[in-house]
């Protein structure tokens, strides 16, 4: 079904199936027809609120999901935050985006209380998603209600779910696509939809829910299945934003599930292609949108539907990459002979790791030379984590000492895995600029 | 219980959760993310069973934090020893 808003969602499904569960999260559920009444309710209280920018420090539970749908309806903008990012950061990204009221743990929204700022005038039906970056050059990607709707039902028609599924939500919510694919997806269908009880449930939460559908990053896919916590009634595993080995998808299959493995941008609203037949990295393009090469092998959309407004405040950066209705994505791919999208590389300066965040190489890189005093450095992949190769005399441990700051404003899976300190000199073109793929063929 | 306690069954989760790894090279210095195999998932793996262990709970937003192994016994023991 493909819905115009969440209003049109909410109410078409409450009306459908009234009593059928929508949402899970621990043992509260509730049903389509309660979550409209909810939000409906919630979002009256919003709008005498009097707030026009609501910032969500996004913590996957059913109130936050109820939140969301009701800011919208109230007319508010809605800026999705990562609630694990550091304060300073999330300060000047409140600033950014005008944010005029939080939503999130007590505590922490009243640490950011003195960031906010005045609103906005036309923020209706605007949802904001921060590109991967983690630093205060983020980008808001400014996307609509009706846009992620299009791109859940774009999804869904190469890939439908039936109303007896359960897709469990792992992925965090301030994320296009654990929004879209974890949250969208299953609700368009009128499937219920497992709020996943984050981290520190990783492990137990497919036990816990009994899904029959989940949506995972590879680095999520890799520890389901090596810690065996996959439960028998899963059938369907989508995979995205990330490249994702082979012998993940093939260990998944050997257990009877099937995988997909989707492209698509926060730009796009998430998905663009999808695959559905027995390769699973040959992907389908979804009824909406185009894709095209460009003559070095970029890959191009059109999605009148799905893409962005454009980046929050930043017509310079949109202009680069959004040109004639054109999205040029800085990825690589080719066509097989049956028309299908296979990805082939990365034309950006930029790092994809295995838990779909992005390492925006240039920007990283200075931040490492500014701690460091020292230029000649480059970041490339070891074992799909970041790795620093240093260029001159110096001790590890002494880098690392001075590193360590930094590294702690970094999540995890983005913080330096490895240090090689070299005498050789880094590839670089004649204009100066490193040549990543030789880089990265001679670390490997 | 001490905190050298704590340090050793610290290591012996670590070691629970990645038997290939040679958990007696590891120093309290170790950066627990890269002198290890331990990846984002398995360390969320490792402190999810560290906080089961000792009935504690460690701030998610604390966690990128705990860069060495010594960060993550402080992080124990400092909430143990209120308890």
């Amino acid at each position: 079904m493909r819905f115009d808003s969440f209003r049109h969602l909410l109410s078409y499904w409450a009306q459908e199936r009234p009593d059928a569960p929508a949402l899970r999260y621990e043992s509260e559920t509730r049903s389509f027809s309660e979550l409209c009444e909810d939000v409906c309710k919630r979002a009256e209280e919003l709008k005498r609120s009097g707030r026009s920018c609501i910032g969500v420090l996004a913590d996957g539970s059913l109130s936050c999901v109820e939140e969301i749908f009701a800011a919208n309806l109230a007319g508010l903008q809605i800026v999705m935050l990562d609630a694990m990012a550091p304060e300073p950061l999330l300060k000047t990204l409140i600033r950014y985006t005008d944010i005029d009221t939080l939503w999130g743990d007590g505590e922490l929204c009243d640490e950011l209380s003195p960031a906010l700022m005045g609103g906005v005038k036309d923020g209706a039906g605007k949802l904001l998603f921060f590109t991967s970056g983690t630093t205060e050059q983020a980008k808001a990607v400014v996307l609509t209600d009706h846009s992620l709707c299009q791109s859940a039902w774009n999804g869904s028609a190469k890939l439908p779910l039936q109303p007896e599924d359960t897709l469990l939500c792992m992925l965090p919510l301030g994320h296009v696509f654990g929004f879209v694919c974890g949250l969208l997806w299953g609700l368009s269908c009128g499937a219920c939809v497992a709020l996943g009880r984050g981290a520190r449930h990783y492990a137990d939460d497919c036990d816990y829910y009994r899904p029959t559908a989940v949506s995972v990053v590879p680095l999520l896919l890799g520890f389901l299945l090596q810690h065996s916590c996959v439960n028998e009634e899963l059938k369907l595993i989508l995979v995205g934003a990330g490249d994702c080995p082979p012998q993940l998808l093939q260990a998944a299959a050997a257990r009877g599930i099937r995988v997909s493995f989707g492209y698509g941008l926060t730009e796009t609203s998430s998905g663009v292609a999808i695959s559905v037949g027995g390769d699973p990295f040959a992907m389908e393009v979804c009824p909406d949108d185009r894709i095209t090469l460009s003559d070095d092998g970029e890959i191009l959309i059109e999605a009148p539907t799905c893409m962005m407004q454009g980046y929050y405040k930043r017509p310079d950066a949109t202009r680069e990459v959004l040109r004639g209705g054109v999205f040029h994505t800085g990825d690589l791919g080719r066509f097989d002979e049956e028309g299908r999208l296979h990805i082939t590389g990365r034309k950006k300066d930029m790092l994809v790791l295995p838990d779909g965040t992005k390492i925006f190489l240039p920007e990283y890189e200075a931040r490492l030379m500014s701690a460091l005093g020292h230029t000649e450095l480059a970041v490339t992949l070891r074992n799909d984590r970041p790795l620093l190769v240093f260029v001159g005399q110096a001790e590890e441990k002494t880098l690392r000492e001075k590193l360590r700051p930094l590294m702690e404003l970094l999540p995890r899976g983005q913080q330096l895995a490895g240090i090689l300190i070299t005498d050789e000199a880094l590839p670089r073109t004649a204009t100066g600029k490193i040549k990543r793929w030789e880089l990265q063929k001679k670390v490997s | 219980m001490t905190r050298q306690e704590v340090l050793e069954k610290t290591k012996k989760v670590i070691h629970d959760c990645f038997p290939d790894m040679e958990v007696d090279k590891l120093q309290e210095d170790s950066v627990i993310n890269t002198e290890t195999a331990i990846d984002s998932m398995g360390f969320v793996l490792v402190i999810c069973k560290l906080e089961a262990l000792f009935d504690v709970k460690i701030p998610e937003r604390q966690w990128n934090k705990l860069s060495t192994l010594g960060d993550v016994v402080d992080a124990l023991w400092k909430r143990i020893e209120k308890k």
